[in-house]
This record gives structure tokens, C-alpha cells and sequence, in this order.
């Protein structure tokens, strides 16, 4: 597995647009900024509704509305972050895929999905009887609350992303480290 | 009567001073990101030629 | 006369505070005060270094790293917040509640997400305080925030509390148009900050 995602980064790696972006004056710091700030738009509203579904927020606004509403710019600034995502892995993509802290962070971010499925599809089968309530029904509440403690966990690894502590070259071979970050031999240095 | 035109220039005064102060934080928008754009036009004119 | 002054003055204080501090400001820009000011508080950012939160966020980068990060999820509530009530203003969503409820809500999660906004970021000011001293975009991010500070609480939030009715529509949008922009302009040169240093 880990050899199969070293063969494809290296691929990635080898385009001459990775090369171009990385090297970039701007155009990856540009790319880096509107992926940073781009979370205010997707987590604000994602916050909002899960807030909302907590009880903690909104409180008198029907809960139907406000995730319906708040739906399509979450999901306008998702589209965007996994673009401007997939991008910075592309201008990066050998120390990027053997980085720790993105590994748990892309493992993370399927959980946010299935649990975000999960919780529309609780969420829209019983609203039409507690939409107005303060506060959700418990099952949608472990949603949101699993939704609020995933998104914040991915934010801190993807800050994490930029530090070296855990990197290939840093650390033991062998080691747990080495195996979860997915460290070959005799790999490529960047 | 008195209550309602006291209201009413209250009203009026903090209109006045959010379209002053909204003014003032447009203004100060476009001057500022026009000049950061610009350098950082010159400079990658610089880099790329 | 005295009584009519005053109360002259009671109907206009907002609007003659905003001239003051408008003028106030622009003397301060444009003259050696600004100079002068920030040379004065050298020792004052060098002794921030110093602090506790200083010495914990230079002495341990992944403390740094999470209070920034962090400082972003505050900012997320924060601009969730700020967008979802001028979006109201501008008349884009949630037309069917009334605008007085989604204001008084927003406030709320504004609230919050500012407190942790600026306890992370004082923190993490400590931790860079003799790098950020010299540069000009971070004083421009102070005085961004500061704006929007004094927008929220001093003209925006007395001005909306009143009857929707009786506002003028379009100083209400533009009201939403230019706290979108203030609190757009705190967060991009907050980014760039970390450019800049580096």
C-alpha cells in the first residue's frame, strides 16, 4: 500500500506543472491562502449547523432551515478547499503523502464524510418532528458533535502538515513513525 | 411626540455615522488591496520579465 | 441653551465621536505621531517575548501550531457568523426569519469566536512579537480589527437593534457590504503575516 502511493507520487512528482507550482513565486502560497481561508466559508456554516443541532446556537431558526440554507455555501467552500487541496498535493506530493499528520488527516476527512452522510440522512427522515426544538434528537447531536470534534482535529493536522518532526529523513527507520508515514528505502530526497 | 422625534435623530445619527464609518472602511479597501496588487504585479514583473 | 446643547449633542454623539476619531486617526497617519508611537513601543513587544505565552509558544512549535490552528476554527465561527448576518442584511438567505432574530443570534456565535480570536492571537503575538513589530502588515491587521471592533459594537449592533423599519435599506447594505470587507481584510493580511515573516 504504501509502495503503491510512493509509485504514484513519485508519477505526480515527475509532471512538470508539480515542479512549476512548487517553485512558484506566488501562484502555491496563492493557492495555500485560498485553501486556508476558504475554511472560514465551509466551517462557518458547518459550525453554525452543527452549533444549531447542539442547541448552542440559532436556537429559535427552524433546524431544517438552517442546514438546508447553509447547505450550499458549506458545500461551495468545500468544492473549493478539495480543489485548492488536491493542487497543493500535486505541487508536493512525495513529502505531502508521507507526512503523518496528512495521512490521518485525509483518514479523517472520510470519517467527516460518512458521518456527515449518516447525520443529513438521520437528520431529514425525523426533522419534520423536532425541527423547531431548541435541540436535536441525541442521535443527530452525536452527529454534530463528532462532526464539530473530526472538523477541528483535521484543521489542527493540516496545520501540523507544515512541520518536519515526524518527517522520513528525521526519524528512525523502522520505527511506528516510519511505517504509518509510509517511508521507503532508499527513497528520492526532495 | 417629543419621544419619537428624540428617536427619530437618534436614528438618524447612528445612520450617519455607520455611512461614515462604512465610507471610510470602503475607501480604505480598494486604496489598500489596489496598492498590495500593484506591487505584487511589479514584483512578478520583475521575477518572470 | 445649555440643555439644548447637550441634548443637541446626545442626538448627534455617534456621528461626532466617528468625526473625532476619524480626524484623530488621520492626523496620527500622516504625521510623525505614527512614527514616533511605534517606536515607543519597542520595548514593549520585546518584553511580550518575554511572557509566559511568549517563552511556551517560542519554546514549543507544536504548541504554537495548535493555538494557531485553533486561532483558524475561532475564525471560522467568527466569519460564519459575520456572513451569515450580513448575508441577511443583503436580503441572500433566510429572508422568511425575521432579521432581527438572525442578527441577535450571529451576535452570539460573533461573540465567541471573537474572544478566542484574540486570546489565540495574543498568544501567538507573544510568541513573535519582535518579528511581527516589524511589519507593516501586521499593524495594518491591528488597525483592521480595531475598525471592525469599533463598527460591531459601536454603530453596527446599536444600529440594528432598533426598528428595521425605520433604517434607510441602503445604509443597511451598505453596512453589510463593509463589515464583510473589514473582517475579509483582518483575515487576508492575517495570511499574509505568515508570509511575510518567513
Amino acid at each position: 500500500m504504501n509502495e503503491f502511493i510512493y509509485n504514484i507520487s513519485m508519477w505526480v512528482d515527475g509532471t512538470s506543472w508539480s515542479a512549476k507550482l512548487h517553485e512558484s513565486y506566488y501562484m502555491y502560497n496563492w493557492v495555500e491562502s485560498t485553501h486556508v481561508l476558504t475554511l472560514i466559508l465551509c466551517l462557518g456554516m458547518l459550525f453554525v449547523i452543527d452549533l444549531r443541532m447542539l442547541g448552542y446556537a440559532f436556537r429559535d431558526v427552524s433546524a431544517s432551515s438552517i442546514a438546508n440554507r447553509l447547505n450550499i455555501p458549506m458545500l461551495l467552500g468545500f468544492i473549493i478547499m478539495f480543489i485548492t487541496g488536491i493542487l497543493l498535493f500535486y505541487a508536493v506530493p512525495i513529502r505531502t503523502s508521507q507526512s503523518i499528520w496528512f495521512r490521518f488527516k485525509m483518514v479523517l476527512l472520510v470519517a467527516a464524510a460518512i458521518n456527515a452522510f449518516i447525520f443529513h440522512k438521520q437528520m431529514n427522515e425525523s426533522v419534520s418532528s423536532w425541527g423547531n426544538d431548541a435541540r436535536a434528537p441525541s442521535a443527530v447531536r452525536k452527529g454534530a458533535f463528532l462532526s464539530l470534534a473530526f472538523w477541528s482535529i483535521i484543521v489542527i493536522c493540516g496545520r501540523l502538515i507544515a512541520y518536519d518532526w515526524f518527517d522520513c529523513e528525521y526519524t528512525d527507520a523502522g520505527s511506528l513513525s516510519q511505517v504509518l508515514s509510509g517511508c521507503i528505502d532508499g527513497q528520492t530526497q526532495f | 411626540m417629543n419621544e419619537e422625534s428624540k428617536s427619530q435623530r437618534m436614528m438618524d445619527d447612528v445612520q450617519v455615522a455607520a455611512v461614515t464609518v462604512s465610507a471610510s472602511i470602503i475607501v480604505f479597501f480598494v486604496v489598500y488591496w489596489v496598492i498590495q496588487i500593484q506591487s505584487v504585479i511589479d514584483l512578478l514583473e520583475l521575477a518572470y520579465g | 441653551m445649555l440643555l439644548s446643547t447637550s441634548s443637541d449633542f446626545n442626538s448627534r454623539s455617534k456621528t461626532i465621536t466617528v468625526g473625532v476619531l476619524l480626524t484623530l486617526l488621520l492626523i496620527f497617519s500622516f504625521s510623525s505621531l505614527r512614527h514616533e508611537s511605534w517606536l515607543r513601543l519597542y520595548d514593549f513587544f520585546l518584553w511580550l517575548e518575554t511572557t509566559p505565552f511568549g517563552v511556551l509558544g517560542k519554546t514549543w512549535g507544536a504548541v504554537f501550531a495548535i493555538v494557531e490552528a485553533v486561532h483558524l476554527l475561532a475564525m471560522a465561527l467568527l466569519g460564519g457568523a459575520v456572513l451569515i448576518s450580513d448575508a441577511r442584511l443583503l436580503g441572500w438567505c433566510f429572508t422568511d426569519v425575521p432579521a432581527v432574530k438572525i442578527q441577535n443570534e450571529a451576535h452570539k456565535v460573533f461573540k465567541v469566536g471573537l474572544v478566542v480570536v484574540l486570546f489565540t492571537g495574543v498568544f501567538m503575538a507573544c510568541g513573535v512579537a519582535g518579528k511581527v513589530y516589524w511589519l507593516p502588515v501586521f499593524w495594518y491587521k491591528m488597525l483592521a480589527l480595531a475598525t471592525g471592533i469599533f463598527f460591531v459594537f459601536f454603530i453596527r449592533r446599536p444600529m440594528l437593534q432598533r426598528n428595521f423599519r425605520e433604517l434607510n435599506p441602503w445604509v443597511v447594505k451598505l453596512v453589510a457590504v463593509s463589515s464583510m470587507l473589514v473582517w475579509i481584510t483582518v483575515a487576508a493580511t492575517g495570511r499574509w503575516i505568515g508570509f511575510a515573516g518567513s
